[in-house]
């Protein structure tokens, strides 16, 4: 359920105006549950619920280095908190054997450590356990799906 | 035919081989850090896996995860491209022994050429020429002095695990070798685990010329000519030309021909290069590197082959379909190794490329996973694109150089650009006359012209 990012084109031109016109190379603006931050040439990672707004700077006599120090993540839809992403490359299986029931389904509560799925690389299974205690809100994979690292496997809240 | 093709690789190189796949109509599978989530190939590859952090541990030196993402996409073969994984032999054991075909040469070859003792001593069996030294490890400083002694000072202590310029130390004279062949054997033991160390003649003004080779699994060997990789900064190639400037056709034909019948003798298969020193007319083998080679555009300009192509074709169990009589050696090709380095002090300069515009026209090639809005990753080598031309004489060939490089834009980061700009306006440089030494002074008085400093 999402009603549109609402701003106020004014607002953010006022915000870039006054960018301009100091020495500050970042302005964030946060409000309610709405957020606006105007950055000066640099890196952007964009950030579910917030609206961002590049300012180019004026262009300058020598190359300006851009001075990443970290790439940022390629923008996604943010992970709710409380995923559990996959740590290697493999095929899930949510049993511990073929006809035997799932480790865990939607609903149940996990212990800390509790095994809540295989998967299985070359030819080894490894246990996925859950970070933390909680119940079990989603499972956002199939058995015997292919995952690759860092895929969301379940949400524990 | 393979189906599909998995890339274990990043960059520029995995662009290439994605590019070679997508012409034979090979599927392609992008193994890929989190990263390089961004990175052209991976937005261009039939399939994408991603296995692992940043860190090149975790992911393209990750041998579990890159099987792991093999097995789970049906991939048929494995193309390791260059650095990371392509000369671990462990790596094509496990590849093969997982029942995909490895895209390169035999794990044994892979090992045999990777000890670098071993691998002279294979050149030396098979008849090619070599840099005078010690038949083997030296064990002793006394073995040391007797190889010095015998051909003569000065003299290269090298790491027999190293390799690509690593783990070498000089002695100009016998009072010089004790010390250089003790801390040669420590920094071997500390940078390689293995303090084996043999002893060269050092040759004080080389050249570098490599030769291209290419086998099947029938016994076909043939090779593509030599490239000349001296201009070397750190022992880091910076620009590559095919043909040498020095080289006739007649020393070409016989170094050439001698190396292949090796080859074969050797039952090689897939690429390979024999790098060379070259010094007054005479070669000496150095060290062969069995895989692809960063600077093989300009092989592939001069006689009109696609070298990953015919790896592929290699590995699937085609023929080569052709011999040395056929295959030509057409005008000359420069190729500039643009990195993300400042240009005068070669810091390192990732970061996000503003604005990317590549060059074009007649005779211009450019392997380059860049584009407008990319970020540069801090966590690889810093190649960032390779501007390769092609001409029918070396002058025309510079002259089209000078030209793409000005065309050439990377906004947003360093670049070696202006660096390349002034090789290429260098006398010296245009008159092929150039040494492996020639670069680092030619950097240290500032890329000035040689009669200006």
């Amino acid at each position: 359920m999402t009603d549109g990012i609402r701003f106020d084109p004014a607002q953010i031109r006022e915000l870039a105006r006054i960018l301009r016109d100091t020495d500050l190379s970042e302005i964030e603006l946060v409000e309610k549950d709405s957020r606006i931050r105007v950055v000066r040439q640099v890196t952007v990672a964009p950030v579910a619920g917030a609206t961002t707004v590049s300012v180019p700077a004026p262009p300058p006599a020598a190359p300006q280095p851009v001075a990443a120090t970290a790439t940022p993540e390629p923008a996604e839809a943010a992970l709710p908190p409380g995923t559990v992403t996959s740590p290697m490359v493999g095929i899930v299986y949510l049993a511990p054997e073929p006809g035997a029931p799932p480790f865990v389904q939607v609903g149940a509560k996990v212990a800390q450590g509790q095994t809540l799925l295989l998967i299985e690389a070359m030819k080894t299974f490894n246990q996925i356990k859950a970070p933390k205690a909680g119940t079990v809100t989603r499972i956002l994979v199939e058995n015997g799906a292919p995952v690759e690292y860092g895929e969301p496997l379940m949400v524990i809240e | 035919m393979f189906g599909k093709i998995l890339i274990a690789n990043r960059g520029e190189i995995a662009l290439r081989i994605h590019r070679a796949c997508q012409e034979m109509g090979i599927r392609t599978v992008a193994v890929h850090s989190t990263a390089d989530a961004t990175a052209m190939h991976v937005r261009l590859a039939d399939e994408s896996v991603c296995i692992g952090p940043p860190a090149p541990r975790d992911s393209y030196l990750n041998v579990a995860a890159i099987l792991s993402a093999a097995t789970i996409t049906g991939a048929d073969a494995i193309h390791p491209g260059y650095g990371f994984l392509a000369e671990n032999a462990r790596f094509a054991e496990m590849v093969e022994a997982h029942g995909f075909a490895f895209i390169g040469p035999s794990p044994e070859h892979i090992r045999m050429m990777g000890d670098k003792i071993a691998a002279k001593a294979a050149m030396r069996r098979l008849g090619v020429p070599l840099v005078p030294g010690s038949e083997g490890a030296v064990a002793t400083l006394d073995e040391a002095r007797s190889v010095a002694a015998e051909v003569g000072y000065p003299v290269l202590i090298k790491a027999a695990a190293g390799g690509g310029g690593r783990g070498m130390k000089v002695a100009r004279s016998e009072a010089e070798l004790e010390e250089a062949f003790r801390v040669a054997r420590a920094e071997a033991k500390a940078a390689f685990g293995d303090d084996s160390v043999y002893v060269e003649k050092f040759l004080d003004r080389p050249r570098h010329i490599e030769l291209q080779v290419l086998a099947d699994t029938y016994g076909n060997v043939v090779h593509f000519g030599e490239r000349d990789c001296s201009l070397q900064r750190r022992h880091q190639k910076l620009v590559e030309e095919a043909g040498s400037p020095v080289l006739t056709t007649a020393a070409r034909d016989a170094l050439g021909a001698q190396v292949t019948k090796a080859l074969a003798a050797l039952g090689y298969r897939n690429a390979g290069t024999l790098e060379f020193l070259w010094q007054d007319g005479h070669f000496a083998f150095i060290e062969m590197n069995t895989r692809l080679q960063v600077e093989h555009p300009v092989t592939e300009m001069v006689c009109g082959v696609d070298l990953v192509r015919e790896q592929i074709r290699i590995a699937a169990g085609d023929r080569l379909g052709y011999s040395q009589s056929d295959i030509r050696f057409q005008g000359h090709a420069i190729e500039c190794r643009i990195t993300a380095e400042d240009p005068e002090t070669f810091a390192p300069s990732p970061g996000r490329v503003s604005m990317y515009h590549a060059p074009g026209g007649p005779g211009v090639r450019v392997d380059s996973a860049l584009y407008s809005g990319y970020a540069v990753p801090p966590y690889y080598d810093n190649l960032v694109a390779k501007l390769v031309v092609h001409a029918g004489t070396r002058a025309e060939a510079i002259a089209r150089m000078r030209r793409a490089l000005a065309e050439m834009v990377v906004d947003g980061i360093r670049t070696t650009l202006p660096l390349h700009q002034r090789i290429v306006e260098d006398p010296e440089f245009q008159a092929g006359d150039y040494t492996i030494h020639w670069l680092e002074r030619f950097v240290a008085r500032g890329g000035r012209d040689a009669r200006a400093a």
